[in-house]
């Protein structure tokens, strides 16, 4: 019986870290080497390919940008050391053009081969997202396609006053999607990224609309005294999560992507927000003042019970879910004013195993890519702001500046 | 006209896929923004709503039509004593105008997201609560948050800050 007991306990205690246990690094990156064969050198894009390989995690990049002919099949023999050579030219005229070749270093053979076109310079960042997405299926390693995908974010451009703006995931392209009157919270709506729901304030009170961004079309969803933000989307964008508060009281409902069928999931009378689909999508997690200050917690939509999930600090104010997964901010210092300092942590609705992700400045805005193996935020340090991500997987981390407006919210 | 159209397609996939190099498949979220060329070049809309928050008084950033702000500690949203002049003065004016009145919340740059509406919502409430606990027809009020969006104070102090923690009241026209 003592053996059974121990076997149990043991079991436990291995389960206890089974959520978490899939943050390892991967066991082998591919040295490579990039070649630059465009006639006018564009040290962004190439600074572009570096970061995407990098994050991918599945690449150790020679940092050095090396100079050479896409159209030669020659490797110099300096890159020989190194498994694979990606040599690109990027070219404009009527349009953006960019030809990329992959050889392997040791035989020069090529192994992959492809040309990409699009009318504006501006949008050459998907490009380089593209390539090294292709480079990195070709190679056979896990899908990177989060690289590709949009960023939506609002930011403040002055009192009452914002705009939504389109970018990809390294904030290099930015067009502005909606310019002037206060919009905020901009929610993409379905997988492909063709529409996303939004706040206005251009009516007495917020309403929810839903934004085809390639028709322009707009719809109505919802709209609430008070409040009114969409805080998710189920995976087949049938339903969303909505905070809003037609009794002046800030609550969780969900609805129909077309805004019937509206159910209230929280009740509780200080504040309920960002709910989250967790595990299932049967659950959700939400951010709640009910101990007293901002912290997570989680419940099923048709349950009543609410359970809390994160034990520590002084204001875990935002948090997103993927799956069991679960990433969270919170504060670590307790200043009333000025840059406290929040960070992010990782941690699982099925277990209370916990993993700090960052340990310096203000990290907020966290939220996983769609599989779930990257984690984007906002990072405020000293007088900087940065878009980061980290990839839990091969731990990766990287930062990109962002300029000096405050953005409000954004989604990926 | 038959091998002519099978040409033009087979001309086709080779400039999609790149010289016979076969690309890779794409599947699931994420993948679609430039799996190929017209999703690439497909352009997003945009709108301009410049035309909204420019009618007069709307960017005053304070409490219009004889109405005071009720200002607010830090993360708090219970009205302190030293607001009940405040909240007597709105009755007063309220009852001699006719109307719908504009309750907005608004909070500092501290806090994030939605939370920072829900306490800026939190605080409209509470003087919602209080004028009409002093006589306040409530079908005449709206509450609206504005989380920290629209501060009438952006210089690092306490002070400052301590502006920006409050609830304006106006006229709805």
């Amino acid at each position: 019986m003592r053996y059974i007991i121990f076997l149990l306990l043991s079991l436990h205690l291995f389960a206890f870290d089974a959520s978490l246990k899939i943050e390892t690094d991967v066991e082998h990156r591919s040295r490579i080497a990039v070649e630059d064969g465009s006639s006018v050198t564009n040290n962004t894009f190439f600074n572009m390919l570096l970061s995407d390989l990098k994050l991918s995690g599945h690449f150790l990049a020679d940092a050095k940008h090396y100079k050479g002919e896409v159209t030669s099949n020659f490797i110099s023999p300096a890159l020989k050391s190194k498994e694979y050579v990606l040599k690109y030219a990027l070219a404009q005229g009527s349009g953006t053009k960019l030809v990329a070749r992959l050889f392997k270093a040791s035989n020069g053979k090529e192994v992959f081969k492809k040309t990409y076109t699009i009318p504006s310079l501006s949008k050459a960042p998907f490009l380089a997202h593209k390539l090294v997405s292709d480079v990195n299926d070709v190679l056979k390693y896990p899908s990177i396609s989060w690289i590709n995908r949009y960023v939506v974010f609002a930011r403040y451009t002055s009192a009452k006053q914002s705009e939504i703006i389109l970018a990809d995931y390294s904030f290099h392209y930015q067009k502005v999607i909606i310019r002037g009157g206060l919009n905020l919270f901009p929610k993409w709506a379905d997988a492909k990224q063709q529409s996303f729901y939004y706040t206005s304030y251009a009516g007495v009170i917020p309403t929810l609309y839903k934004l085809n961004i390639y028709s322009g079309s707009k719809r109505k969803i919802a709209s609430s005294e008070g409040m009114i933000v969409c805080s998710d989307v189920k995976r087949n964008g049938s339903k969303i999560l909505v905070t809003m508060a037609p009794d002046a009281q800030a609550d969780i409902y969900e609805m129909s992507a077309s805004g019937g069928g509206k159910k209230r999931i929280t009740s509780f009378n200080g504040i309920d927000v960002n709910g989250k689909y967790v595990d299932d999508e049967n659950r959700i997690v939400f951010i709640s003042n009910r101990l007293g200050y901002a912290n997570v917690f989680k419940k099923s939509i048709s349950g009543s019970g609410v359970s809390q999930v994160v034990y520590h600090g002084r204001n875990n104010n935002a948090v997103d879910a993927f799956g069991s997964k679960i990433v969270y901010s919170s504060r670590v210092s307790n200043k009333s004013f000025g840059n406290n300092t929040f960070n992010l942590y990782l941690t699982s609705s099925q277990s209370s195993g916990t993993r700090p992700l960052t340990t310096t400045g203000t990290n907020q805005f966290p939220h996983f890519s769609t599989d779930g193996s990257v984690i984007q935020y906002i990072k405020h340090r000293g007088n900087s702001s940065s878009i980061g991500y980290i990839n839990l997987k091969s731990k990766q981390s990287l930062l990109f500046p962002l300029g000096g407006r405050k953005i409000q919210s954004l989604d990926w | 006209m038959k091998k002519i159209i099978v040409a033009a397609a087979t001309c086709s996939l080779f400039l999609f896929t790149g010289c016979g190099q076969k690309a890779p498949e794409l599947s699931g979220a994420g993948a679609n923004n430039i799996s190929d060329a017209s999703a690439i070049t497909g352009d997003a809309v945009s709108i301009n709503e410049n035309g909204y928050g420019n009618e007069s008084g709307a960017k005053g950033n304070s409490s219009s039509d004889g109405f005071q702000s009720v200002y607010f500690n830090f993360g708090v949203y219970g009205i302190s004593s030293g607001m009940e002049n405040s909240i007597r003065k709105n009755v007063s004016v309220a009852g001699n105008t006719s109307g719908k009145i504009k309750i907005e919340g608004n909070c500092d740059e501290f806090g994030t997201d939605e939370y920072n509406y829900a306490l800026g919502l939190k605080r409209a409430k509470a003087v919602k609560d209080a004028l009409v606990s002093q006589g306040l027809n409530a079908g005449r009020v709206v509450i609206v948050s504005f989380g920290e969006s629209n501060p009438v104070c952006s210089t690092a102090s306490d002070s400052c800050y301590g502006k920006n923690r409050r609830v304006d009241l106006r006229l709805i026209k």
